[in-house]
């Protein structure tokens, strides 16, 4: 029988498609991401993991989410590609976290790097991915210089701490609007690289709105006594008192100020310990009315009931509500998600290319944020934050006005 | 702003600090003062304390200090373990004894923490309600937390007891003498390992006390030895290795310099006080204030 | 068989040591993946960090556990004069090894008297003060560290983006430096004092002036070394910030290798550091990652194990002198 050159042509032409096809379905994008997951912070490494696998499960099943990449299977751009994540210690090392990125990058051949909590270790792990152009992506890094150096392949889709304490002077200037008295401050700071970072970014903003900072307090982190530094609050007794502390300087902070005697007016806290449910469990009773912080408002589940079921998936995982951090984590992959599937590919540069391109309205986040748009420092300026209320044993949003559900207690209720 | 109230608030602050300091190290100080042990792993020994009262709490619905005994117990019976099981060989070793005894230590430190974050995960715990957890006494004007009032009484009594054992008992005088020469103890009969496992056991109850105490007040995670455990060693040392008293007097010392130093220099540096203190000290008594080691 | 005469033995020791730095030398040619590179680059780090840190506290038995010093000492006068005053890094090392050894000897004088215990928490104290003091010292960048942006590599800076070959042959020619000074020292009069000392305590008092004179110089020979090591991370890592080159751990990481593998002998760091650096990292990549701790139980066990089977050091499975008794 003859076979007519064009049927050659189909066929081979067919079935050359259809074993691409095959060979992309059975491909997967490895995203790899960098914790601490020994040593002090061993627990934010433990929940971030929830996190990243809760985002990735929905990426990678169909989901009836309004998310990116919910209502599929894997990334389609890609032919339903799923989405592997492979987990590195950083034991809270920049050497040792340039280290795994290395490996993960030339052993593991990951497409993009997630990380990393720690200021310090997101210095040398975006350094090496911007030497392999691999994207980086900074789910929870707050230091304000991490998008200032340069770097091409360094993406922040959260706010970081000068636009966090922004927001909190926001608040008070409205505050202060509606008549509440807010004229002196008092700044308590851990003395590592979030503390720092922190309390310049506050004091800056004290001189360019005319607050008074009646007490700068660096404290060493992980103190095994803080009565010192709690009695030089007290007797400074500022209108408001602004704690950058992490979990088990917070719970020292106040039980401390129970045992001297001292409830300050106003507690405006820099979130990190104080958006951590150990130290509600520890000291919640005591500061009812703290305000925190964040760039998640659990309530926002009434209007986006996106945010409500992403919430119970990662409670079944971790046991926990979504907090900043998990948040924060968790749309950073779907992000780096999103924007691989619109690159259709897992090569450094397009992903990279297509990060930049990146234009995510909110509503289609569980984050209050306007939207996602990196500027030319890889920074989301839209990240808006918000400002949390602990009241009734949970978060209530109470600023801004267009996030918030209930107005702002102020100052502290005093039980 | 350092009116007169500010400075007797800090200095007694300072004080009942520094006795829980010393509560600390006052198994520290049998250990490593009296039988010349290195224990890298003391932190750790508190770190496990904490755990076993939370543990009481939880499970037991003990209060922590109806739970003490038992935590002290059950520390006591660690410590002897440790000894027989672990220190007894760095401790025969005729070479870098000394290095020996604290990488042996240091090693089982890695390890319980280790072990620590593997049981009860690195989340950080707090018993939220005890006798005396939350609870301040004012006098004056002054704020005493009832906990850190408690520790310091607890640590009086605790060195008081010790250096009776030490003085005036078989045990104590056995103890001493093993530390400076086990051979010739062994002629008279003596054990070195029966008496080190009790003078470890002892130190490790000691701790247990201190760990009881503690978890009242402070939060417990696997990596909180670590803070305490430096200044244990620096309070030791500066009251000088041999001698409870100079330990005790060490702990307190301790407290009152760091309060002191945090009112003069930014609170972040209110260890370089102590460790200042420390090296002025050695410098003109190289034994530290009492010590006879 | 007739006995190695004493100058045979050492020529001996010099040879092997010709191997060995040979045989490494060559490893780069087999082995390609950066990971395992990096490992080796550590290893090589340690192998010298600790080889110095063994003249000082392994030969002259003066144990600090406050090296850290040194180092970031070293790594901080580096990457500030570069960073700030553009001075070359080679430079920048050789005066952070020269402020060192000046540190060491003015601390030397008083703490020298300090025997034993005293001494050991002298050195951890010091060490955690020029911690605190750095982490509060806003010139020197307290706590945000010190960058350095790397965007090509250069011979001249001492900056490599990828390629860890460079620093591969640098921490190499350091481990192999210092263990000919130690391999000289073993040889010296000072050497044979410090010996003298350890053996026989009494006799400390008749060669007392002149062991602290020959004391202190290993202070500072130790501190050199130590401090060039910290120079040479600043490099490698290109970040630095207190708590990764003046922290007490760090100290302790430097000595580990030489008692593992064996305090005040010639090749015991090399050799704890061949075991010891690729164990904790290839833990801590491979084990690590489930955030249970397994890693730490696994890494905290094998010392304290080597440490206790092994007193004197790995290195004495190695020696064919007959078994001096170690144990009573």
């Amino acid at each position: 029988m003859r076979v007519s050159r064009r049927t050659v042509l189909i066929g081979s032409t067919a079935s050359l498609v259809a074993t691409t096809l095959r060979a992309q379905q059975a491909s997967e994008v490895v995203i790899g991401v960098i914790y601490p997951l020994s040593g002090a912070s061993a627990q934010i490494g433990v929940d971030a993991q929830h996190a990243f696998n809760t985002a990735a499960d929905i990426i990678n099943t169909v989901h009836d989410l309004d998310l990116p990449l919910a209502k599929s299977a894997g990334l389609p751009g890609l032919g339903g590609a799923k989405v592997r994540l492979i987990f590195a210690d950083h034991q809270a090392d920049p050497q040792k976290g340039r280290a795994e990125a290395e490996r993960l990058i030339t052993q593991e051949k990951v497409a993009a790097i997630v990380g990393t909590y720690q200021s310090a270790v997101a210095v040398t792990v975006s350094e090496t991915c911007e030497r392999y152009e691999i994207p980086y992506l900074s789910a929870d890094n707050s230091s304000p210089s991490l998008n200032r150096r340069g770097l091409k392949f360094y993406f922040r889709a959260a706010a970081h701490d000068e636009m966090f304490s922004a927001a909190m002077f926001d608040f008070f200037d409205a505050l202060k609007k509606k008549g509440q008295k807010i004229e002196t401050l008092a700044l308590f700071h851990e003395d590592t690289i979030f503390g720092t970072d922190s309390s310049n970014a506050q004091l800056k903003l004290a001189g360019d709105r005319g607050y008074k900072v009646v007490a700068n307090i660096k404290y060493r982190a992980n103190s095994p006594s803080l009565t010192a530094e709690v009695q030089q609050l007290k007797a400074a007794d500022a209108d408001v008192l602004m704690p950058s502390s992490y979990t088990t300087d917070g719970i020292l902070l106040v039980k401390t100020m129970g045992e001297l005697g001292y409830l300050p007016k106003a507690m405006v806290a820099q979130d990190a310990g104080f958006a951590e449910k150990a130290l509600y469990d520890a000291v919640g009773d005591k500061i009812t009315g703290v305000i925190s912080r964040g760039s998640f408002s659990l309530d926002l589940a009434a209007k986006r009931p996106s945010v409500g079921k992403v919430n119970d998936l990662y409670k079944a995982r971790s046991g926990k509500d979504l907090n900043d951090y998990s948040s924060r984590q968790f749309m950073a992959l779907i992000v780096l998600a999103d924007a691989i599937d619109r690159a259709k590919s897992a090569e450094g540069e397009k992903i990279r290319a297509s990060l930049v391109a990146t234009d995510l309205p909110g509503e289609r986040t569980i984050m209050p944020w306007k939207r996602v748009k990196f500027d030319e420092t890889g920074q989301n300026n839209d990240a808006d934050p918000v400002l949390l209320q602990w009241t009734g044993g949970k978060f209530v949003t109470i600023y801004p006005a267009q996030a918030a559900i209930a107005e702002a207690i102020w100052p502290m209720n005093k039980t | 702003m350092l009116t007169t109230a500010t400075i007797v608030q800090s200095l007694a602050s300072g004080l009942l600090m520094g006795l829980l300091y010393g509560l600390i190290a006052v198994g520290l100080a049998l250990i490593f003062g009296l039988m010349d042990v290195v224990n890298f792993a003391h932190g750790e020994f508190l770190m496990a304390a904490m755990y076993a009262a939370l543990g009481c709490s939880v499970f037991l619905a003990l209060d922590p200090l109806i739970a003490a005994p038992l935590v002290a117990a059950a520390l006591f019976a660690f410590g002897a373990l440790v000894y027989l099981g672990i220190v007894r060989f760095a401790v025969r070793a005729k070479t870098n004894a000394g290095m020996v005894q604290i990488f042996a230590t240091f090693g089982l430190a890695i390890v319980m923490r280790g072990l620590a974050q593997w049981l009860f995960t690195p989340d950080y715990r707090s018993i939220p309600s005890s006798w005396i957890g939350n609870r301040t006494v004012s006098i004056a004007g002054i704020f005493l937390p009832l906990p850190q009032l408690v520790g310091a009484v607890v640590a009086i009594a605790a060195f008081a007891g010790l250096y009776l054992v030490i003085r005036r008992t078989d045990f104590g005088r056995a103890l001493e003498a093993t530390r400076e020469d086990a051979g010739a103890v062994a002629l008279v009969g003596i054990d070195r390992n029966r008496v080190f496992a009790y003078g470890w056991g002892l130190g490790a109850a000691l701790v247990g006390l201190a760990g009881a105490i503690m978890a009242t007040f402070f939060y417990i995670y696997p990596d909180v030895g670590a803070s305490f455990a430096l200044i244990a060693y620096v309070t030791v040392a500066l009251g000088g290795f041999g001698s409870v008293f100079g330990a005790f007097a060490g702990g307190i010392i301790v407290g009152l310099v760091e309060a002191t130093t945090a009112m003069i220099l930014p609170p972040a540096l209110k260890s370089v006080g102590i460790y200042a203190v420390y090296l002025g000290v050695v410098f003109f008594r190289p034994r530290g204030l009492f010590g006879s080691i | 068989m007739a006995a190695a005469s004493f100058a045979e033995r050492r020529r001996r020791l010099l040879l092997i040591a010709a191997v060995v730095v040979t045989a490494v030398a060559a490893l780069p040619l087999f082995v390609h993946d950066v990971y395992v590179q990096n490992i080796l680059v550590l290893t090589l780090m340690y192998a010298a960090l600790s080889q110095s840190w063994n003249i000082l506290s392994g030969y002259c038995g003066q144990i600090s556990l406050g090296h850290a010093l040194y180092f970031g000492l070293g790594a901080y006068t580096s990457t500030i004069l570069f960073t700030k005053y553009g001075v070359l890094p080679w430079f920048g090392m050789l005066g952070g090894g020269v402020l060192s050894a000046v540190i060491a000897l003015a601390l030397g004088y008083p703490c020298f008297r300090l025997r034993g215990h005293y001494f050991v928490i002298a050195t951890i104290v010091i060490a955690e003060t020029a911690y605190l003091l750095f982490l509060n010292w806003d010139w020197a960048g307290a706590a945000l560290g010190i960058n350095m942006r790397v965007r090509h590599d250069s011979w001249e800076t001492f900056q490599f983006t990828r390629n860890k070959l460079p620093y591969f042959y640098f921490a190499l020619g350091l481990a192999a430096l210092t263990w000919i000074v130690t391999w000289a020292l073993e040889d010296s009069k000072w050497g044979y004092g410090w010996r003298a000392v350890k053996d026989n305590p009494e006799a400390a008092e008749s060669l007392g002036v002149v062991v602290f004179h020959s004391k202190m110089a290993a202070a500072a020979v130790s501190a050199f070394f130590t401090s060039v090591g910290g120079s040479f991370y600043a490099q490698f890592v290109s970040y630095i910030d207190p708590d990764s080159v003046m922290s007490f751990h760090f100290s302790l990481l430097m000595a580990l290798p030489a008692v593992l593998g064996g305090i005040g002998t010639l090749w015991g760091p090399a050799l704890g550091a061949a075991i010891l650096i690729p164990l904790t990292e290839l833990t801590r990549s491979f084990v690590g990652g489930s955030g249970k701790g397994i890693d730490l139980i696994v890494y905290g066990a094998l010392v304290m194990i080597i440490a206790l089977a092994r007193p004197q050091g790995l290195i004495s499975l190695f020696t064919r002198r007959p078994r001096a008794r170690v144990h009573e």
